[in-house]
């Protein structure tokens, strides 16, 4: 949102984001018309979400429902807080995008953090079992045991994870399950002023997530990757969603 | 290369997958047991030590949301909305959250400061509290010139020659230094900042229903149209508002949004409508026309509180139709016409207004035009409707000083210059000392940067620097802003996190909601919150003000406030942080309420029951303070006595809704809103543009960019232009360009883009800062008597190695500010800066 062309550019750069997307389209034939973006029918979700190796047991997962997202930044500040994360260096941004000619300009926004795959690439990236997935679907870095060595950022496909400036060690968005396990909603979704993001038990038929998705036309970031986020989208504009880096 | 590593590890799969699962530290809760709190708590995410939890109120900006701040180890290291209140509902926004930002930040003055070079030279001596108050009660010599005091001022019977200058003074902190300190001291010359926010709607709304600020009823309305207001991105009740409008848009409202510039409230409403600057009002009359043409109105309403007829209201409208709309606004007619009726028929609608629709030349009658669409519509404190204010009013037992002050006559603009300056015109202050031959001794300046804030900087400068016409600048402020910088003695106030208030703002579902602000960390350095201040300066002087700390104040109140002293008074305040009355029913139709009019005299001419005072003769003969005071009820449309909508005590009106204004027709403008065109764009040259200047999500006016967290998101400020615009001169994105106006040229950046109306330039006036610290500046944070509380400060990247030119010409990380080419001038009615009608000329660089 600073005005487009001024924000950083992102420490992992480059435009390989744009060069997979195109690459994984080809392959993935219709859903590859728009290169990052899938919908998932309420059904499909669903069955994924049962299908999870975690079935039986809390899944941790957020819905932003982009109809009702304001692009307000309280999220990527109350992150910045309550994890005490350094300048330079975000666990959740809302990525800003303009399109269409006047005066029928559009705006649109597009919450951006870990996406706590299902099947995430960057645990299997990580040559100290650092980076790890929780039972209940949460990723996470152990820091003790992370040498900074970065394979897990180049591993993974959405740019959510980076190098800490003062630790000199990867860290990203742990779904505040420094507050979930102690019974508090993670920050950002606290504070989102639309109530745009929702968490919670993705296996519990009766949490709002779980709802959400049985009964909305669900979207993901790059699904023709096979890495199942467990961060769903509702209403998102397709031209926000292809290149995910950290602008904001 | 990455991509290679990464698709392969993708072709990895599942054979690893397993790897990951066994977690440690993992929640074993079974699905379908897990229900988490929205909010009230919060954990160390090192420790998982529980924080401590201190209930307060935000002062990020004047919405002043309930918070909740969690200190760690004696730090205050986050903070929440508070979910006591049913205001916010426990939701804070960026701003507010950022909070933390300007407690600790590096730049943050820790001490007093007495000046020692030369005015804006930077050369400052740190001092004590008691020598920095010593020479402010009884002058001295600051860099080898004396000054006098303010014991000095007062004993030669000229208290009103020391003005005080407030930007932000709200709750009990303005009760203690204004209706206490300021009131006993003697002087009447008090300054405030209204006149560059909104006041031309307060204006309008006086003279039209007679108090001011209008709440609107998202929970229960059907349908939004909106004018100039940027709800989701900055209002004076922001957090409030924002998650009520985007709710009520959840539930399929329709919001329609007429702005020169695609806002984020533009961009997520129904339609984003660009309009010509300065033309709302053309607009709105025609949509008046649209309703009454088309049998849309509410004919009790109008007859019943009204001062018009259907009848008057169809001839005064009858030539404002849709197409002669079309020719002055650039809206096509038929789409001004379809919303009009959406809007009639949607009923209860709320039309909502803010700045870009009133800070005109023609906003006081724009805003007064939008007050007509609503009554012609019924739409007036309804259910889903625009709805006046309802806030909280606290009661303190401290008798208020009876001084008869003085004030000089430098407030309100030149004489003559504007009709109802009703709330000062603060712009013109400074032109009125520059002029004289009133001027004060002792100008003290409170949490305001009048240098920055108000157009024609370069002006304000050169006066500040001007040692005859400005002898003694005090500054009371948490950084060294670029009126602070130029000022003889900078007082460190503590932040809005480290005091005590009693504070009331509205609370959109039109309820009272008490609530209090107490400190959260003791003050750093040797800041001290000014109500405290005044309260030592007032002894110095030799009075008493009865109370002895800011902290008594605000207990008084909680212990005298009916409502809040039943609860638990004081203790429950500090436990809760806010106290409202959960039976309490919201304030609907508060001037249709029948009135007992026993002992009141009827003013046959205006129908205004009012107690008569002996020497009155009638209604009309008293003024606006005794007319608000003496008012009892209205005899309405329909023979009764009700309560009507009262004159506030700014002027004189009757008790109707007053579409026609006589206030308006006795200084010769149009009693009912009519078209009102604007002189300089009536002018403009076919290579003219329209400024328009405009506020985000992330900053607070001049305020906030000291917050490490919100000026990362937001530093620059490239203006505005359309490719129609820059096409022509040569002007691609991201080009530097030059901006002229009758008062100077700024060297910023261009923005090409498809989000803004052609004819106009719009330039955020957040960014540009030359002081206020290195996070706002781009100078090095911590350079200026600051200190490195905060390692942070070392990971700050915009701005870095850019080229500094001065602070007219674009800098990387930190823009230019756009107040250097806005020439201070008012509206005609109420005085209001005209923010939005600058004429500008754009060329490449």
């Amino acid at each position: 949102m600073n005005e487009r062309q001024t924000s950083k550019e992102p420490r992992s750069g480059g435009d390989r984001e744009g060069l997979l997307n195109r690459r994984e389209a080809l392959k993935a034939g219709a859903v590859g018309a728009v290169g990052a973006i899938g919908v998932l029918s309420g059904y499909t979700a669903a069955r994924a979400a049962v299908d999870d190796k975690s079935a039986g047991q809390v899944r941790y997962a957020m819905v932003i429902d982009l109809r009702k997202c304001i692009g307000c930044h309280a999220c990527s500040v109350a992150c910045k807080s309550e994890n005490n994360v350094p300048l330079g260096v975000w666990r959740t941004w809302v990525k800003q995008v303009e399109r269409g000619g006047f005066p029928s300009t559009q705006r649109h926004f597009l919450p951006r953090l870990c996406n706590h795959c299902q099947e995430p690439a960057c645990v299997e990236a990580c040559p100290t079992r650092s980076a790890y997935q929780r039972d209940d679907g949460v990723v996470l870095v152990r820091e003790e045991r992370c040498i900074g060595c970065k394979l897990c950022m180049a591993a993974c496909p959405y740019d959510a994870r980076f190098f800490h400036p003062e630790k000199k060690i990867v860290n990203k968005c742990t779904f505040c399950v420094h507050r979930v396990d102690k019974g508090v909603v993670p920050s950002c979704v606290n504070t989102c002023q639309g109530n745009a993001r929702i968490f919670g038990d993705l296996n519990d038929p009766d949490s709002d997530v779980a709802k959400l998705v049985a009964r909305e036309s669900v979207q993901v970031l790059k699904p023709e990757l096979g890495t199942e986020p467990r961060v769903f989208y509702i209403g998102a504009d397709t031209g926000t969603m292809g290149r995910v880096r950290k602008e904001i | 290369m990455s991509q290679i590593t990464r698709r392969d590890l993708l072709k990895l799969g599942a054979a690893s997958a397993g790897i990951a699962a066994t977690g440690l530290g993992a929640n074993m809760a079974l699905g379908g047991t897990v229900r988490l709190a929205e909010s009230g708590k919060d954990f160390s995410a090192e420790t998982g030590k529980e924080r401590q939890a201190i209930p307060s109120a935000c002062w990020q900006c004047v919405t002043r949301d309930g918070i909740i701040g969690f200190v760690e180890d004696g730090r205050l290291v986050k903070i929440e909305g508070n979910p006591e209140l049913p205001r916010t509902n426990g939701k804070l926004c960026a701003r507010g959250q950022a909070g933390t930002n300007i407690l600790y930040n590096p730049d943050r003055l820790l001490h007093p400061l007495k000046r020692v070079g030369k005015r804006g030279e930077g050369r400052w001596q740190q001092i004590s509290w008691d020598d920095a108050l010593g020479l402010l009660v009884d002058g001295g010599e600051i860099a080898g010139r004396k000054v006098k005091g303010l014991r000095a001022l007062r004993d030669e019977g000229h208290p009103e020659n020391f003005m005080f200058h407030y930007g932000r003074m709200k709750g009990s902190d303005g009760k203690i230094i204004k209706s206490h300190f300021l009131t006993a001291y003697g002087t009447k010359t008090i300054g405030n900042h209204t006149g560059i926010c909104e006041c031309t709607k307060w204006t309008a709304q006086e003279l039209t229903w007679g108090s001011h600020y209008d709440n609107w009823d998202f929970d229960n309305t059907r349908f939004i149209l909106n004018f100039g207001s940027n709800v989701l991105e900055c209002h004076t009740n922001h957090v409030p508002m924002a998650q009520r409008c985007i709710a009520a848009m959840g539930r399929g409202v329709e919001m329609y949004t007429f702005d020169v510039r695609l806002s984020n409230t533009a961009a997520k409403s129904t339609e984003w409508v660009p309009i010509k600057p300065g033309t709302d009002l053309a607009v709105v009359l025609a949509m008046c026309h649209v309703l009454m043409a088309n049998d849309l109105y509410d004919q009790p309403f109008i007859e019943t509180y009204t001062n018009v007829s259907v009848e008057e209201l169809k001839s005064h409208l009858a030539t404002y139709t849709p197409e002669w709309a079309e020719t002055i606004s650039g809206v096509p007619a038929e789409k001004i016409r379809s919303i009009a009726l959406a809007y009639g028929r949607a009923k209860p609608s709320v039309c909502i207004s803010y700045r870009g629709a009133v800070m005109h030349y023609n906003g006081v009658q724009t805003e007064r035009a939008i007050l007509m669409l609503e009554a012609i519509a019924g739409n007036i404190d309804c259910p889903g409707g625009r709805c006046r204010a309802v806030g909280a009013s606290w009661k303190f037992t401290f008798p208020t000083p009876k001084t008869k002050g003085k004030k000089l006559h430098i407030l309100d603009g030149h004489k003559g210059a504007y009709a109802y300056p009703t709330h000062h015109a603060s712009h013109q202050v400074f032109d009125m000392i520059r002029q004289g031959p009133e001027r004060p001794d002792i100008y003290m300046i409170y949490c305001y940067n009048p240098v920055y804030v108000n157009g024609d900087v370069q002006g304000n400068i050169d006066l500040m620097k001007d040692e005859e016409k400005m002898p003694f600048i005090v500054a009371c402020d948490v950084a060294l802003s670029e009126t602070a910088e130029l000022a003889d003695l900078v007082l460190p106030d503590a932040t809005y996190l480290e005091r005590w208030t009693c504070d009331d703002m509205v609370c959109p579902s039109q309820i009272k909601e008490f609530y209090i602000r107490q400190p959260m960390v003791k003050p750093l350095g040797s800041t001290r919150n000014f109500c405290d201040v005044v309260i030592d300066i007032a002894k110095r002087l030799g009075f008493d003000l009865g109370f002895e700390s800011a902290e008594e104040f605000v207990r008084n109140g909680c212990e005298n406030t009916p409502g809040v002293k039943e609860a638990g008074g004081f203790e429950y305040m500090k436990k809760h942080g806010a106290w409202y009355d959960r039976s309490a029913k919201p304030a609907y139709f508060s001037h249709a309420k029948a009135v007992d009019i026993t002992g009141a005299t009827l003013d046959e001419a205006t129908g205004v029951y009012y107690n008569q005072q002996p020497g009155d003769t009638d209604y009309s003969s008293l003024d606006g303070k005794h007319a608000a005071k003496q008012y009892v009820a209205q005899k309405c449309g329909d023979g009764e006595a009700h309560r009507g909508f009262p004159p506030d005590s700014h002027r004189w009106k009757t008790g109707m809704l007053e579409i026609r204004s006589k206030a308006l027709a006795d200084k010769g403008f149009d009693a009912i809103p009519a078209w009102m065109a604007i002189p300089e764009h009536e002018a403009m040259g076919s290579d003219d543009l329209i400024l328009t200047t405009y506020k985000v999500n992330v900053q607070t006016h001049s305020r906030s960019q000291n917050c490490k967290w919100l000026t990362e998101i937001y530093h620059e400020n490239p203006a505005w232009i359309h490719p129609q615009v820059a096409q022509p001169l040569g002007v691609e994105d991201g080009d530097m360009i030059t901006v002229t106006s009758s008062v100077g040229q700024i060297t910023t950046k261009a923005r090409v883009t498809e989000a803004i109306t052609p004819g106009v330039v719009a330039i955020s006036y957040h960014c540009g800062h030359w002081a206020w610290g290195g996070y706002a500046s781009s100078k090095s944070c911590g350079e200026n008597y600051g200190h490195a509380c905060e390692p942070d400060c070392h990971n700050k990247w915009w701005g870095k190695g850019a080229h500094d030119k001065g602070p007219k010409v674009w800098r990387d990380g930190r823009g230019v500010h756009v107040n250097w080419i806005v020439p201070n001038a008012g509206d005609p009615i109420g005085g209001g800066q005209r923010w939005m009608d600058t004429v500008v000329k754009v060329a490449k660089a």
